[in-house]
C-alpha cells in the first residue's frame, strides 16, 4: 500500500515538475530588465571560505556596475548556488539556477572537479558558463574547438603555471637541470607532467624525480640525493604545510641558498620564510593574483574591498570581481543579453584586467599573465607578470 | 658513491632513533597488557603539543618545554591508564584494540577541537647544522641519537636489575603467577603504560624542531610506522625493538635514495609481511612468546 502511494506521489511529482519546467521556459528570460547572473561556489562545507570570498567579489563588482547605471540600463542581479565543493551538489545548484532562477549566465565553480561536472549541464542548456577560479587544464581542453561551446575560463591553468615557472627559470636564471620534489597527489603529479611537456622547449632536463606523501616529515635522504645530483633548482608543486619542513632540512644538508625551490607551495608567506629563511631565499613562485601586486586597478580593488568588508581580499575575491566585470563588458559590447551574441563578444574581447590584457584562445581559455614572485632578502619581490602560449593536445 | 651510502646510513640511524624511542614504549605496553596500543602515536602528538603550548603561550625555553610536554602527557596517561588501560588486563584482545582506537580518536579530536586543525609552527630547539666526520646534521638530531642511546641503556638496566623491571617481565610472562606471589598486576600495568606514553611524548618533543609542523593528526603516521617495528623486534622485546627500528630507518633511507621517496613508506609494511610469513615471532627470538 505504502509503495503504491509513494509511487503515485512520485509520478505526480515528476509530472508537476515537468509541467512547471515547460510552462516556465515559455516565458522569455530576464523579462524584468535585469541581467540574471548565477554564481556557483562552495558556500558551505570545508571550502566555504572560498565561496564567501567569491560571492563578495562578484557582489562588489555588481554593485559597482549597477551604481554606474547598469549595463545599457540593465542591472545585474546575482543569484548564488551552493556547490558545497562537491560535483553532485554543484550540478544540482547549476540545474536550479538554470531551470528555476532562469539565469542567463553562470560564473563558477572554484574547485576543478565541480566545474568539470557543470560543463555538460551548461552545454545542454546553452547557458554561458564562465569559470573564474578552477585550474585543471582539462576544463578548457574540452572547451571551444575541443567540444563545449559554452564554457569559458578566465583563470590560468596548472599547465600555464608550470610553463611560466619553467620559462622564467630557464630564461631569467639560466637553469637547465632540475630535481623534482612534489606532493604525491593529482595536483603534484599533473604539474610535473606539464613541466615535462615543455622541457624540450627550454632544452632542460629532470635529473631526479621524487614525490612525497602528505604528512611526510623526513626529507633528508632525498635532499642529499638532490644535492649530489647536480640539479640547479628543485621543482616543487606541493602542500603549504610541508614547505617549512623541506626548508629546514635543506639547511641541514647544506643546499639552502644554493639550490632554490621553484613552483608553487606557498613559498612567499611570512610563516614559511620565517621557518627557513636561508632555504627559501631565491624561491620562485607563480600566482594568478595577489593583494600586493603593484597596479593601479589592483590597488584600488584591494582598498575598496577592505573598506567594504573589513577584511583583505584573497585570490578568489579578486578573480570573481574581475570576471563579473569582464562579463559585463562582453554584454555591453554585444549590446544585448542574447546569449549567442554575448558569447561571440566574449570570444573577441580585449579586456584590460588588473594584471594585463585578457583575450580568449580557440579553446575559450583566457590568455592570462601570471605574477612571478622571487624571495629576495627574506621578502617576496614581485618580478612582473608573464604569459606563455600553451600547446593543446592534438 | 661510498660516501653517499654512508651518509644515507647516518640519515637512517637518525630516523631509526626516533622510531626506537616511540616503539620501545609500545612494545613494553604490549608485553604487559597484551594489547597493541593504537593510541601510541597520540601520546607522541600530545608531548609535542605540550611543548608547543609552553613555548607559544608562555615563552618558555625549549629544555623546560621538553619537561612540560612529557609531564603533561604523563598526567593524561595516568587518567587514561586508570580508566581504560588497567581494565584491559586479562580482557580479550578485541577489547584492547577497540579501547585504544577509541582513546586515539578522543585524544586526537580533543586536541583539534581545542587548538584547531591547522598546522602549527614549532619554533623551539637547536636547528643549526654542525659538521661531524664530514656529515652535516642539525644539532637536534645529534641530541636525538644521544637521548635514544641513553633511553635504551636505561631501560635495559631497569628491566634487568630493578624491582619494577623484574615485575614487568614477570607480568609479561604469567599474570596468574604474579598475582600468587604478590605482584600488583594492575599497578605494574599502569606504570608501564605511563612510562611508554612518556617515552612517546619525549620522542615527539625531541623531533618537533626538525619536523617543524605540529598538528592534531600527526600521531597516526607514527602509530603505523611503529607497528611493523614492534612486530619485527618481537612483541615485548626491548633490545629487538631497538635493532628493528634501526634496520627500518636505514632501509627507508636507502629506498628513498635509490628507488624514490614515494616508495619509502612501503618498506615498513613489506618488511612486516615478510616477517609475518617467515618469522612471525620476530627477528630475534627463537620461538613465539605469546
Amino acid at each position: 500500500m505504502t509503495i503504491e502511494l509513494s509511487r503515485r506521489g512520485f509520478c505526480i511529482g515528476t509530472a508537476l515538475i515537468g509541467l512547471q519546467t515547460v510552462s516556465s521556459s515559455a516565458f522569455a528570460r530576464s523579462e524584468d530588465g535585469t541581467v540574471k547572473l548565477g554564481l556557483v561556489a562552495p558556500m558551505s562545507g570545508p571550502n566555504a571560505r572560498y565561496g564567501a570570498f567569491s560571492l563578495r567579489g562578484a557582489q562588489m563588482a555588481a554593485k559597482e556596475i549597477n551604481g554606474a547605471g547598469g549595463i545599457g540600463g540593465r542591472k545585474i542581479n546575482i543569484l548564488a548556488g551552493d556547490s558545497q565543493g562537491t560535483p553532485v551538489e554543484g550540478v544540482s545548484a547549476t540545474r536550479r539556477l538554470i531551470d528555476q532562477d532562469q539565469v542567463d549566465f553562470i560564473i563558477g565553480d572554484v574547485s576543478s572537479s565541480v566545474t568539470l561536472a557543470m560543463q555538460p549541464v551548461a552545454e545542454d542548456a546553452g547557458v554561458l558558463l564562465l569559470n573564474a577560479a578552477s585550474s585543471n587544464p582539462k576544463i578548457t581542453y574540452k572547451a571551444g574547438v575541443g567540444g563545449f561551446k559554452w564554457t569559458y575560463r578566465n583563470y590560468p591553468t596548472d599547465e600555464n603555471r608550470a610553463l611560466i615557472v619553467l620559462q622564467y627559470a630557464a630564461e631569467k636564471k639560466g637553469f637547465t637541470k632540475y630535481a623534482v620534489l612534489s606532493v604525491d597527489s593529482d595536483y603534484g603529479r599533473a604539474a610535473i607532467e606539464f613541466t615535462k611537456k615543455y622541457l624540450p622547449r627550454f632544452k632542460s632536463q629532470i635529473l631526479t624525480e621524487d614525490y612525497y606523501k602528505e604528512g611526510e616529515v623526513d626529507f633528508r635522504s632525498v635532499l642529499s640525493k638532490i644535492r649530489d645530483s647536480g640539479a640547479q633548482a628543485i621543482i616543487m608543486y606541493g602542500n603549504a604545510d610541508s614547505t617549512p619542513i623541506v626548508g629546514r632540512q635543506m639547511m641541514e644538508v647544506g643546499i639552502a641558498g644554493k639550490i632554490p625551490l621553484i613552483g608553487n607551495a606557498e613559498f612567499n608567506t611570512e610563516k614559511t620564510i620565517k621557518a627557513a629563511p636561508k632555504a627559501l631565499e631565491g624561491a620562485i613562485e607563480a600566482a594568478a593574483w595577489l593583494p600586493a601586486y603593484e597596479s593601479e586597478k589592483s590597488k584600488a580593488f584591494v582598498d575598496k574591498f577592505t573598506a567594504e568588508y573589513r577584511e583583505a581580499p584573497n585570490n578568489h575575491a579578486y578573480v570573481h570581481w574581475e570576471t563579473t566585470h569582464l562579463l559585463a563588458k562582453a554584454i555591453e559590447q554585444a549590446q544585448s543579453i542574447d546569449r549567442d551574441k554575448v558569447r561571440a563578444a566574449l570570444s573577441k574581447i580585449h579586456y584590460a584586467s588588473a594584471v594585463g590584457e585578457v583575450t580568449f584562445d580557440d579553446h575559450n581559455q583566457a590568455r592570462l599573465p601570471m605574477i612571478l614572485l622571487e624571495i629576495e632578502n627574506g621578502k617576496p619581490a614581485i618580478k612582473g607578470a608573464y604569459s606563455a602560449e600553451i600547446d593543446y593536445p592534438k | 658513491m661510498f660516501y653517499t651510502i654512508i651518509e644515507q646510513v647516518v640519515n637512517g640511524i637518525v630516523s631509526g632513533s626516533v622510531y626506537a624511542i616511540v616503539a620501545v614504549g609500545m612494545t613494553m605496553i604490549f608485553g604487559v597488557l597484551r594489547a597493541i596500543n593504537f593510541a601510541h602515536g597520540e601520546y607522541y602528538m600530545l608531548g609535542t603539543f605540550g611543548a608547543w603550548f609552553a613555548i607559544e603561550y608562555f615563552d618558555l625555553p625549549y629544555p623546560v618545554a621538553i619537561v612540560i610536554g612529557v609531564v603533561a602527557t604523563a598526567v593524561i596517561a595516568v587518567v587514561v591508564g586508570n580508566f581504560v588501560m588497567q581494565r584491559i588486563v586479562g580482557a580479550p584482545a578485541e577489547a584492547g584494540v577497540l579501547a585504544t582506537l577509541g582513546v586515539a580518536l578522543i585524544l586526537q579530536n580533543t586536541v583539534i577541537l581545542v587548538f584547531g586543525g591547522s598546522y602549527k609552527f614549532f619554533s623551539g630547539g637547536y636547528i643549526e647544522p654542525v659538521t661531524l666526520f664530514g656529515f652535516t646534521l642539525a644539532e637536534q638530531r645529534i641530541l636525538i641519537i644521544i637521548v635514544g642511546l641513553i633511553v635504551f641503556v636505561g631501560l635495559e638496566l631497569m628491566v634487568t636489575y630493578s624491582r619494577m623491571g623484574k615485575a614487568m617481565r614477570a607480568v609479561s610472562q604469567n599474570i596468574e603467577c604474579c598475582a600468587v606471589v604478590g605482584i600488583d598486576v594492575r599497578n605494574i600495568a599502569l606504570w608501564t603504560f605511563i612510562l611508554g606514553a612518556g617515552l612517546a611524548a619525549l620522542s615527539g618533543v625531541l623531533t618537533a624542531p626538525v619536523n617543524v609542523s605540529v598538528y592534531g593528526g600527526m600521531g597516526e603516521l607514527i602509530t603505523f610506522k611503529t607497528l611493523p617495528i614492534i612486530i619485527m623486534g618481537g612483541l615485548g622485546n626491548v633490545r629487538g625493538t631497538f635493532v628493528a627500528a634501526m634496520i627500518l630507518g636505514i632501509a627507508e633511507s636507502l629506498v628513498a635514495t635509490y628507488v624514490g621517496l614515494q616508495f619509502r613508506d612501503t618498506v615498513g609494511f613489506a618488511t612486516l609481511m615478510l616477517v609475518l610469513m617467515w618469522r612471525p615471532h620476530g627477528l630475534f627470538s627463537a620461538q613465539a612468546r605469546f
